[in-house]
């Protein structure tokens, strides 16, 4: 049968209807694949979808990390020359790179396979196929990228050096920032690096596109009966919300890449000056994602920390509507901001205005949240558990780098603080004080759900402490850093401008913090393998995930719930007689699963060749249009064998008694 | 938890003060908060009113927020009953929400006012050209204008021209204090950014357009006579001015490139050195007037008897210059004004190179503490910038240049080749 992840550790008591479907291609579905492999290869189970996610995202947090303790190791003394300047330039773009789009975004995404049908009640998401597709391509996209290094130690070994386009160029690894401006993207400017990281990120976006649909699909739609839009736990709430900005901002940046790739390989000039292009045009598309890009990643934080806060004080969350609005405000005016990174740009007198303004306005509605958060607390009883201690510090270390962000709101303040050290304290507060506090949050709260095991022991106190220690001695004395005149971006320094003992301290502060994120993985091994079962809902929680088995079975749910309430599992736990959740009576007909299918597979695999094939074309290796062309071939026909072996699908029946 | 609690917070905030204190001083070389002139310091001011603003909010939020903690934790074997399961009050709601709006509003009308303040060049007539300038060579027409000067950012160098005054230099900037000056920052191949911090914010140089800004060092006589109280006739107010330009702004002040431009970004710095109106009218007739030749000959002589038996112009300086000249084609991409042959645009201009207080776009340094050049150190940077380029700079076109860098050379510079060079530069005072 499935492994052990997905069912009980109790013996099975109901009876499968385990003759495997054919689809309409004639060939065998993999369901029930006794293969491990095979299974979590074509699984279409939102659950370990989840959990691949999550797997990929704490490696990626992981080798991000590891870029970035290079970083500090090479700044900690003026003119150090433990790596090159080629090579820390690499350093900082793939760091940011990997930690944006490979860190964060599949930890958000796997929260929200994991969570959101369980939270609304459901089976599975509405396209269980795509949500395979998303996972596999978002792999392809990583391994596009990060073959790049790849070929950087072939060069160093002097066993590869491009020619054709790209001859002379000796960067192979994206060197050019996270955010690629132009020209210095153009062909004249950086090599090969450039194009892997242009194909990587668009192949990361198609998964993010197409799993951002699935969600709005899924929540929309497939909601059990009595769980109205506002009965929805925040985190849907913010998973919806996110959803929409994925779909409205992905596609700016698909297009700048896209007209990136054309400069670089078809010689347009989109933005080559000599030709008539626009530099400043790269940095309004880029930006105009990038911008929601930074939404996209809080706020899911955001609604872990509403679910967390109000499990543990025991309290419903202060001003439900408002918070959920306040997400919905904030994801609005997230399109409407852009430019603040554009400040020193040259936008003109108008244009600064109205982003300065537009800027500050967005700090109303994130103050809301904190504010509600606050309220949350107040009046409740708080247990500091392990969720707990990071939801919190997650308010205080958020709201430090808010107040960085109305800094640099003020556009002549940011004329000094843009391209300073300054910004790099300010996001790095929001994105580790924030989205990384809350995101370890979550996984101490959800992942005895998920693994069906319970923290051992005191460990979490230590990660705590030192994660919030070394956040706080890396990144505080960084605000004065960029004050007293240090620009970013810069392999070294000179002794004499007073940076030398800041950037020591930032230095070992960095090291304490990765210190405690290897702390916190050592934490999940223990869970792993030491764990006690953790049942069905350990921290005595507020909603519906918490109802079923932990982990849940493959069908979440025995029979759907019908909803009386916000907050339902707490509802029918310490609520009125008439806020019991009753259940849909679906008679002998069993659960109808989504079948297993190697498709989504096939099609997202087609992205490797399509990627690496443009990139060393570009490097002039031969023939590579032809596997580029091959890789387009794999995804048309894996996807046009997707839609003709039809949806499948096999029964469950589970015992009467069971939830 | 209640223990482990109280020690996070105690640790956390040590922790924080001595990352606060490890190193407090801010009166550094490219420090925001020693501001020399307006732009910086209304960028500054604005700056204290977001501090101020975040700090209250801060300390406000703050201590609600540690206090809910405290007085609403659980404590050990609680059986009290579930607390009441308020769902809000939108009452305080609408109260923080109008809250923030104010305390925004409060940031946001000097904000627009510091937009328009540090956009619009204030015409004055202290900084027309006209009313300061004693140089010669200024035409009629540019008489009423400020003095305007164009930044050209190149991988990993940069041109200053003052077209109105005919002269081009490079790295290291001389401006008079006082007046108003025009910037026109324009960008020869990718994006920089023009960085003086105590000076002024900066301002980006994109390729294909020219992005203007106005910057200022030291306050005009008005503000300083406002600021300062002073009083007195005319005269006294003037030589009291000129004692504070003299005494507090006329000085060396450090910059750099702050767009990510390259390998060698982090080696693209500058220098801006404010001088009397006197001192910079001086300047600019000497870069005009360029060098002689060696031994003060008249370049036609000297090109003369090198064209006929250069063996006949002897001495290390001659030679560096020949080598200049010749095999180490320096003059194919710099000019020295005065020298008829050495007119090449691709790299900065050496024009009085001896006089600047570093090479290498601001990274390698001879200014000793009176401020003024360290021979020695000169040299020492002069030969090892021709000899490594690529190691100072890596990836700079000095050293590769499709086929034109000294790193390109069949046979490289000897190190008596590039001694010889270096001390001919010493010579370009």
């Amino acid at each position: 049968m499935s492994s052990s992840l997905t069912e009980p550790t109790a013996p099975a008591t109901h009876d499968h209807a385990l003759k495997p479907e054919k689809s309409n291609l004639g060939l065998m579905r993999p369901d029930h694949s006794k293969s491990v492999i095979i299974d979590w290869l074509t699984t279409v189970d939102h659950k370990k979808i989840g959990i691949m996610y999550g797997a990929m995202a704490l490696f990626f947090l992981l080798v991000g990390g590891l870029e970035a303790l290079i970083i500090r190791a090479q700044l900690i003394v003026p003119e150090n020359d433990l790596v090159s300047a080629e090579r820390y330039n690499q350093l900082f773009t793939m760091h940011g790179t990997t930690m944006i789009f490979l860190a964060i975004m599949p930890l958000n995404a796997a929260f929200f396979n994991f969570l959101v049908p369980l939270q609304i009640g459901a089976r599975d998401v509405a396209f269980p196929r795509i949500n395979s597709f998303s996972l596999w391509a978002f792999v392809a996209g990583a391994l596009v990228l990060n073959f790049s290094w790849l070929m950087q130690a072939f060069s160093e070994l002097g066993w590869f050096t491009a020619s054709g386009p790209t001859a002379g160029m000796t960067d192979f690894v994206p060197g050019m920032g996270w955010f690629g401006y132009a020209p210095l993207t153009e062909r004249q400017f950086t090599g090969v690096g450039t194009d892997f990281w242009i194909m990587g990120l668009q192949i990361l976006g198609i998964a993010s596109l197409s799993a951002a649909m699935n969600f709005i699909a899924t929540i929309i739609n497939m909601r059990a009966p009595g769980m109205k839009m506002m009965r929805l736990p925040v985190f849907t709430w913010m998973t919806l919300i996110v959803s929409l900005l994925i779909v409205f901002a992905f596609p700016a940046i698909t297009i700048a890449l896209g007209q990136l790739m054309f400069d670089r390989v078809f010689d347009t000039s989109f933005f080559q000056v000599a030709q008539g292009g626009q530099p400043i045009l790269w940095q309004h598309l880029f930006w105009i994602f990038g911008h929601p890009e930074v939404y996209i990643l809080v706020l899911p934080a955001m609604g872990i920390v509403s679910e967390v806060l109000p499990t543990f004080s025991k309290k419903p969350l202060f001003g439900y509507s408002i918070v959920v609005f306040s997400g919905a405000v904030i994801g609005f005016l997230g399109f409407a901001v852009w430019s603040h990174h554009m400040f020193t740009t040259g936008l003109g007198k108008v244009a600064t205005a109205a982003f300065s303004l537009l800027t500050m306005a967005i700090a109303v509605p994130t103050g809301v949240k904190i504010f509600n958060w606050i309220g949350t607390l107040w009046g409740g009883r708080v247990r500091f558990d392990a969720p707990m201690i990071f939801s919190v510090g997650f308010i205080w270390m958020f709201m430090m780098g808010g107040f960085s962000g109305i800094m640099h709101s003020a556009a002549p303040a940011d004329a000094q603080q843009q391209d300073s050290y300054f910004v790099i304290a300010h996001f790095h507060y929001v994105a580790i004080g924030g989205i990384l506090l809350a995101s370890i949050s979550g996984l101490y709260f959800w992942l005895p759900k998920i693994l069906g095991k319970m923290w051992a022991g005191k460990l979490s106190t230590w990660v705590a402490i030192l994660s919030t220690v070394g956040l706080n001695v890396t990144f505080f004395p960084m605000h004065f850093l960029g004050l007293i005149g240090m620009p970013r971006r810069t392999h070294t320094y000179l002794s004499g401008f007073g940076w030398d003992s800041y950037n020591m301290v930032c230095s070992i502060g960095a090291f304490i913090l990765g210190f405690s994120i290897l702390l916190f993985v050592i934490d999940i091994i223990l869970l792993m393998t030491k764990g006690k079962p953790a049942g069905n809902d350990p921290w005595d929680a507020r909603t519906l995930e918490w109802a079923t088995t932990s982990p849940p079975r493959s069908y979440n749910f025995a029979r759907t719930p019908i909803i009386p309430a916000r907050d339902a599992l707490w509802e029918h736990k310490h609520g009125a007689e008439n806020r019991k959740i009753t259940f849909v009576d679906e008679g002998s007909h069993g659960i109808h699963m989504p079948s297993q299918s190697w498709m989504p597979f096939v099609a997202s695999f087609g992205f490797i060749p399509l990627g690496l094939g443009l990139c060393l074309m570009q490097a002039g290796v031969a023939y590579m249009g032809y596997v580029t062309i091959s890789g387009l071939v794999i995804i048309t026909l894996g996807a046009t064998l997707w839609a003709i072996e039809g949806p499948g699908g096999y029964h469950i029946h589970p015992k009467e008694d069971e939830i | 938890m209640k223990h482990s609690f109280r020690g996070l917070i105690a640790l956390v905030s040590s922790l924080i003060a001595i990352a606060f204190l490890a190193g407090c001083d801010t009166n550094t070389r490219m420090s925001t908060f020693d501001t020399k002139g307006p732009i910086a310091e209304a960028q500054l001011d604005l700056f204290m009113v977001t501090i101020w603003v975040s700090l209250f909010i801060f300390v406000l939020v703050g201590s609600v927020y540690i206090v809910a903690m405290f007085k609403f934790r659980e404590r050990k074997n609680d059986d009290r009953p579930l607390p009441v399961q308020s769902h809000g009050n939108p009452l305080i709601e609408i109260g923080l929400i109008g809250a923030s709006i104010l305390l925004l509003v409060i940031i946001a009308v000097p904000t627009l006012r510091a937009i328009w303040y540090t956009h619009d060049f204030p015409v004055t007539e202290e900084s027309k050209l006209g009313a300061w300038y004693q140089g010669e060579g200024l035409s009629a027409a540019e008489e009423d204008k400020p003095l305007t000067i164009r930044v050209e950012g190149y991988q990993w160098w940069w041109g200053f021209a003052y077209p109105q005054l005919g002269i081009t230099s490079a790295n290291e900037l001389i401006i008079p204090a006082g007046k108003a000056i025009r910037l026109e920052l324009r960008s020869k191949d990718v994006i920089h950014s023009f960085w003086l911090p105590r000076i002024a914010g900066k301002v980006d140089l994109i390729p294909g357009r020219s992005n203007g800004m106005w910057i200022q060092a030291g306050d005009s006589i008005e503000d300083w006579q406002e600021k300062s109280g002073a009083t007195g006739s005319d005269e006294e107010l003037r030589a009291a001015y000129a004692r504070y330009l003299q005494e507090e702004i006329h000085n060396y002040y450090y910059g750099q490139c702050a767009e990510y431009c390259g390998d060698s970004h982090a080696r693209m710095l500058f220098r801006a050195s404010v001088v009397s109106d006197d001192d910079f009218a001086s300047w600019v007739s000497e870069i005009k007037t360029g060098h002689q030749a060696p031994d003060d000959m008249a370049w036609e002589d000297w090109y003369a008897a090198n064209d006929e038996s250069p063996e006949k112009l002897t001495g290390d300086i001659n030679e560096g210059l020949q080598l200049f000249m010749s095999r180490g084609k320096c003059a194919t991409c710099h000019a020295v004004n005065g020298n008829p042959r050495a007119v090449g645009v691709a790299g900065p201009n050496l024009t009085k190179v001896a006089s600047r207080l570093s090479v290498a776009a601001g990274w390698l340094n001879h200014r000793a503490e009176d401020g003024s050049v360290d021979i020695e150190q000169q040299y020492a940077n002069f030969f090892k910038w021709i000899k490594e380029p690529n190691t100072v700079k890596p990836g700079n076109l000095m050293w590769k240049a499709n086929g034109g860098g000294i790193g390109e050379l069949e046979e490289l510079l000897t190190d008596d080749e590039i001694h010889k060079i270096s001390l001919y530069l010493q010579t370009l005072k």
